[in-house]
């Protein structure tokens, strides 16, 4: 499951919500970017040209290249809300990028973090008809879900040629639900990266392992060396739904990996036992998870490998990296590496997710927006910040800040359709993206108790059952 | 003040029995107009909605199909909203009595302390913070980190008192096969070992704190005398890796402090502890087999307290919060009984020479029943309702365990599943387990009428 | 303690007198046995009560102390460090927090919403506390008993109901919805409590009132009203922190634009470790206002307490 995770820190707090109305609008967003980001190491000194570009004036022109970008109309004295998950740093980030919207059109945005869980915050406002104009969903299932309640508006012809201009197939395939476009996919997270202490492991003597047992026999070897291998945030469900989908996409392959994503297979399967098994030889060795961790926390379960040195290694996406930076004094390339999730059957995994923007207004400022945001000049602001991966292909991926990031992009746009989008995100929420609840909950008991497989599966397969309605 | 608190009033508030008849007046009308605002606020927001709610809770999730009452099925067999009701029932039957006892004894003793008053305003200050704060104060006060949670912090420091860390902790034999586990705990040799022969010990997973600050390199142990056992103890792991296992590499550091014994017929016979070196020497042994043994008080791991909010225990650390906010409410209000109880009753009652505690059980509580029976009945009713405690202090990995009604009719029907008619029958649930005692409190006031 | 409630409300000394005269009881202690076990019990009861007190006091302290420590030192160790260390104490939280947009703003929701849903209960409640009290109508006693048994429903049991129509009002999300809804619930208790007040008038304050030609509406405002003041400091007291401290109604029907503090604040608190600078500052400031009210009148809210639940 992913969940772009709010991160707050002392500097979250002096975020603005409402971009300031006063800006004179001369500042291109590159210039935004070097000047607040202060938490990034080094802003590409290109970054102030290639945005350049698409300065403020130029686009409110109309006269954006080759629709890479959009045509931002003239928007004063219009009003939008956005909504999404991101707090603290992320949040900060993302105003940046309202904020530059704000400056080429004149419009006023307003942000409003929803927290953790955007569904229940969603769901009674689009009940009660009162929606934001613009929310990220961050799991498809709720993309679905909203469509199929028919809350949702289609983007526009405009909207789509941005899209068209700026994406792999994939993602615009992604953000169909009957034939009707509806998202645009801002943000994108590649899941199967796994973030070591670089000084443990080197003590150790260990190597980024290339397969599932190769990982094994690291941790013990960590684990012999006297540091704890693993970090794990029991307490937060996505994550260990993260781990299992990396394992069972690896080892059963794609196809299984589809059929049990529409619970087409039942999760008693023989390959759904064996994943668990295999996920077993990490969570449920001995010393090999560090203690409380079904009391840590996703941002918790970062600063312990990189600022307690309570283990050597965490398993999550790319967002880690944002974690890092923002939360710890190490320096991901140099205190802080990632290595690509070891294939545990023949070929290496490669899940994924992301945010999806989609409009609950059709007016012609959310369009705007939508469109905006489908521009590479949206994400490159953010991109420059750190800790964002962009699924945007037009992105000039040397904007991002350091290697890794950059990696971890490349890879991903790479990928095109090779990669599967994050299971527990496509499931119905109440199965994939419920705190206490469906997979996150069972794989919970499962990390408390990894030797009752048998109890997991049957609980899986009960909540699914009732997830799904069949 | 939580909501709860101003919607039970058992009992109807005390009119005087002496009622007034107000004189007819003409303007019939003008009573319709006093009442008008207030009446249709209630018949829209409160009396037309559970009549909806009861017949929405009909229906499936989409609204459209029937199910009868398919939905109150589900209240008990789905696990999570089972889990909800025994949790409720668990809340029911602690939490009330709970803040009754502890407000009754409070109420008792601050009359024989001078600064009462103070005590009452600290005790009862919790009520005036809503739940969201008192969740927040509790999350970190139970806070599994012993070095940020203040519970945690008090329950290892007792704890230590009584026992002390051990060396190594989480250390452990390179060899699992030649140094198992032993039943006492800690390990000990697969195989006996005579005198005279010099043992090997090395040991893996070794924290880096635990080592001392400047480790000498662990050396070979020399010849041993004839009724000598000698040995090293050292840490199998040399930094960077390589190096092989069970050899005595450069670069590995001994471990001195860890306690070695020879065991006979599984009988201590002797012990030494390990030099700078890891160098030990057990001496003084009879001939024949003994086992080594490195005894668990080598690797216990240090105790880091409890998990309180783990999913064992949340429904009781929860509860813990909740009685800290609530018990002022069941003082105050026993404490205005109590200061009605006739001082003369008590007097009388101590001059006969009863004691303190006579006076308290036989006088005092017999008294204090009926305003204990209120604050019980006020407390059930409002612990029914319980949603913001629990959906605060609950961490994503014990939510499920600590699901009450309340929050999971919020996450039903607001939360993921969307699912407005088992949220509507789980609201309807709760209204029906309030009714016994809007019953009660009918039946009461129309007594007080007569 | 006072047990001047309000009005005629709590009427504890009725109830007890109703109870049989206890039974005399004997005892074998007495003369300077018991004189020095009733001191060594006031010393005892002293202890304990000491003990308890700190028990009381500490985990608002802790929250105290960790909104006045940096986010790294709450993550480093336990704020009771800071009693050690007063160079970690800081008022940085406090001014982040302030100068943060969405909780400045979630505060004054929290002021919006809590001051008309208190001012509006109880000018609703008191004209229709003072029609049943002092109005003859049909139905009185009965319409009345509806009221007593709407003391205690669940607002789950409204709150999709009550969504659904907000909506179709187009009032959903805002903080009139929040308001509204907040009146509605807070109606029946507060009728209650006010009627009860109001009945408790001398008859002939009234009759005088009436024989100088006072009509029902001047009868209520100059002579109910000013009478009812106790009672209504009471209500008012209860009613606005009742508001100020809900989570529940305001999570299901603020928009993140009108929501207040509380539901701010727990969309932080799902990361808790992270956010602590956050929590426990904004949770602290959530009940400064409440404590102030709370010490303020603190004799109206026992007497709201004691009014509201005692018979």
């Amino acid at each position: 499951m992913k969940r772009s995770v709010g991160i707050a820190t002392a500097t979250a707090l002096v975020l603005a919500l409402t971009a300031c109305g006063g800006d004179t609008g001369t500042d291109t967003p590159a210039e935004d970017v070097g000047d607040n980001g202060s938490t990034v190491d080094e802003t590409p000194a290109d970054g102030g040209e290639s945005t350049g570009a698409t300065d403020g004036s130029e686009a409110t022109e109309g006269g954006t290249a080759g629709g890479e970008g959009a045509a931002l109309p003239d928007l004063s004295g219009e009003e939008l809300e956005v909504a999404a998950v991101w707090t603290g740093t992320e949040q900060e980030r993302f105003t940046m990028v309202l904020d530059s919207f704000e400056e080429q059109t004149g419009a006023t945005v307003q942000y409003t973090s929803t927290g953790d869980d955007i569904a229940p915050v969603l769901t009674p406002r689009v009940e009660g008809g009162n929606p934001p104009d613009v929310a990220f969903l961050p799991q498809p299932g709720l993309l679905n879900e909203f469509a199929g309640r028919d809350a949702l508006k289609p983007l526009t012809e405009d909207v789509e040629a941005t899209i068209d201009a700026n994406y792999a197939p994939v993602w615009k395939d992604l953000g169909t639900v009957d034939g009707d476009l509806y998202g645009v996919w801002f943000k994108a997270a590649n899941k199967s990266t796994i973030w070591y202490d670089v000084e443990a492991l080197d003590a150790a003597g260990v190597t980024p392992p290339e397969t599932w047992d190769d990982l094994v026999t690291a941790s013990q070897t960590v684990s012999d060396s006297g540091v704890t291998p693993w970090s794990v945030a029991g307490a937060d469900g996505w994550t260990l739904t993260d781990w299992f989908e990396n394992v069972y996409l690896s080892q059963a392959g794609p196809d299984m990996y589809d059929q049990l994503t529409n619970h087409e297979i039942p999760w008693t399967d023989p390959s759904v036992e064996e994943a668990l098994n295999t996920l077993a030889e990490i969570w449920g060795a001995d010393g090999f998870v560090a203690e409380g961790a079904l009391q840590t926390d996703f941002p918790t379960s970062v600063t312990r490998v990189f600022s307690s040195g309570d283990a050597a290694m965490v398993y999550e996406g790319d967002f880690v990296a944002g974690v890092i930076g923002g939360e710890t004094e190490a320096v991901v390339g140099e205190d802080a590496n990632f290595f690509p999730f070891p294939a545990v059957g023949e070929a290496p995994a490669v899940v994924g997710g992301g945010d999806v923007a989609v409009a609950f207004t059709d007016t012609e400022a959310t369009m705007a927006l939508m469109s905006y945001l489908a521009s590479p000049e949206a994400a490159e602001i953010w991109v420059a910040e750190g800790g964002f991966t962009s699924p945007n292909k037009s992105v000039d991926t040397a904007l991002y800040p350091d290697d890794i990031s950059r990696g971890i992009a490349e890879g991903l746009i790479a990928a095109g359709d090779a990669f599967r989008f994050d299971m527990s995100d496509q499931m119905p929420s109440a199965f994939g993206g419920t705190p206490g609840q469906g997979m996150w909950q069972d794989l919970t008991d499962f990390l408390a108790d990894p030797s009752d497989v048998q109890g997991v599966m049957d609980s899986l397969e009960a909540n699914a059952s009732k997830a799904y309605g069949r | 003040m939580s909501q709860t608190a101003t919607q039970v009033r058992p009992g109807g508030g005390g009119t005087p029995a002496r009622t007034r008849r107000p004189p007819a007046r003409e303007g019939r009308w003008l009573a319709w107009l006093f009442l008008a605002p207030a009446g249709v606020v209630l018949l829209a927001l409160v009396l037309w909605p559970i009549v909806y709610s009861v017949w929405r809770s009909l229906f499936d999730r989409s609204g459209r199909a029937f199910i009868g009452l398919g939905n109150y099925q589900r209240i008990f067999t789905d696990a999570d909203t089972f889990t909800a009701l025994k949790n409720n029932l668990i809340w029911v039957l602690v939490a009330p009595a709970l803040v009754t006892v502890l407000g009754l004894i409070f109420a008792v003793l601050t009359e024989r302390v001078r600064w009462g008053t103070a005590f009452k305003l600290i005790v009862f200050m919790p009520m005036a913070i809503s739940f969201l704060a008192a969740g927040i104060i509790f999350r970190v006060v139970y806070d599994q980190d012993p070095d940020r949670g203040v519970a945690n912090a008090v329950v290892t420091g007792v704890h230590d008192v009584f026992s002390s860390s051990a060396q190594y902790p989480g250390a452990r034999p390179r060899d699992a096969d030649a140094l198992p586990p032993a039943a006492a705990g800690g390990y000990a040799t697969a195989d006996t070992v005579e005198p005279g022969s010099t043992v090997p010990l090395p040991l893996v997973g070794v924290e880096g704190d635990a080592l001392p600050e400047d480790p000498s390199a662990a050396q070979a142990a020399g010849e041993p005398a004839a009724d000598a056992i000698t040995g090293t103890v050292w840490f199998d792991f040399a930094r960077g890796g390589g190096g092989a296992p069970g050899e005595i590499d450069d670069n590995e550091s001994a471990l001195p402090g860890v306690v070695v014994q020879a065991l006979r017929d599984g009988e201590v016979v002797a012990e030494a502890t390990t030099d700078d070196q890891g160098l030990f020497v057990l001496e003084g042994l009879d001939p024949g087999g003994y086992q080594l043994a490195l005894p668990a008080g080598n690797f216990a791991q240090p105790f880091r307290g409890v998990s309180w909010l783990g999913p064992d225990l949340v429904t009781p650390a929860i509860i813990v919060a909740y009685v800290w906010m609530w018990a002022g409410f069941a003082m105050v209000l026993i404490g205005a009984g109590l200061a009605a109880i006739p001082r003369d009753a008590l007097e009388a009652a101590r001059i006969d020479g009863a004691n303190e505690w006579q006076v308290f059980r036989l006088i005092t509580v017999p008294l204090l029943a009926p305003v204990l029976t209120v604050v019980l009945v006020t407390m059930i009713i409002n612990v029914l309702k319980i949603f913001d405690l629990v959906y605060i202090i609950a961490p994503g990995s014990s939510a499920q365990a600590a699901n009450v009604i309340a929050v999971q009719m919020w996450s039903v029907s607001f939360g993921g599943a969307q699912d407005f008619g088992l949220g509507s029958a789980l609201g309807v649930f709760l209204f029906l387990l309030v009714l016994p005692a809007m019953l009660f409190n009918i039946r009461r006031f129309r007594q007080e009428q007569q | 303690m006072s047990v001047a409630t309000g009005g005629g409300a709590a009427t504890v000394p009725e109830t007890v007198e109703t109870q049989r005269p206890p039974k005399r009881v004997t005892g074998p202690l007495g003369g300077w046995g018991s004189r020095i076990t009733a001191f060594l019990n006031r010393g005892l009861v002293s202890v304990v009560l000491t003990l308890i007190a700190v028990f009381w006091l500490l985990p608002t302290l802790g929250l105290f102390f960790s909104s006045l420590r940096s986010a790294q030192d709450n993550t480093a160790s336990g704020w009771w460090n800071a009693l050690t260390a007063p160079a970690q104490l800081t008022l940085d939280n406090y001014q982040n927090l302030l100068s943060n947009e969405g909780m400045v703003n979630a505060f004054f929701n929290t002021v919006w919403i809590t001051v008309p849903a208190t001012v509006l209960v109880v000018v609703l409640a008191s004209l229709a506390a003072y029609a049943f009290a002092w109005m003859d109508f049909p139905g009185r006693d009965w319409l009345f008993i509806v009221v007593v048994g709407l003391l205690v429903v669940p607002v789950q049991v409204a709150l999709i109901p009550v969504a659904g129509l907000f909506g179709d009002l187009g009032i959903y999300g805002t903080r009139l919805s929040v308001i509204l809804f907040h009146v509605a619930f807070g109606l029946p208790f507060a009728v209650f409590l006010l009627r009860n007040f109001f009945a408790g008038v001398p008859k002939e304050l009234l009759e005088a009132a009436r024989m100088d030609g006072a009509g029902e509406w001047r009868i209520f405002r100059s002579v109910i009203m000013p009478l009812g003041l106790p009672a209504i400091a009471s209500l008012g007291i209860f009613q606005f922190l009742w508001v100020w401290n809900d989570m529940l109604i305001a999570l299901v029907f603020a928009d993140s634009s009108a929501a207040p503090l509380t539901v701010a604040l727990q969309s932080q608190a799902r990361q808790f470790g992270s956010n602590i600078d956050v929590l426990a500052t904004g949770a602290f400031l959530s009940l400064v206002v409440p404590l102030v009210v709370f010490f303020s009148f603190q004799r109206y809210f026992e007497q709201g307490v004691l009014a509201g639940s005692v018979k």
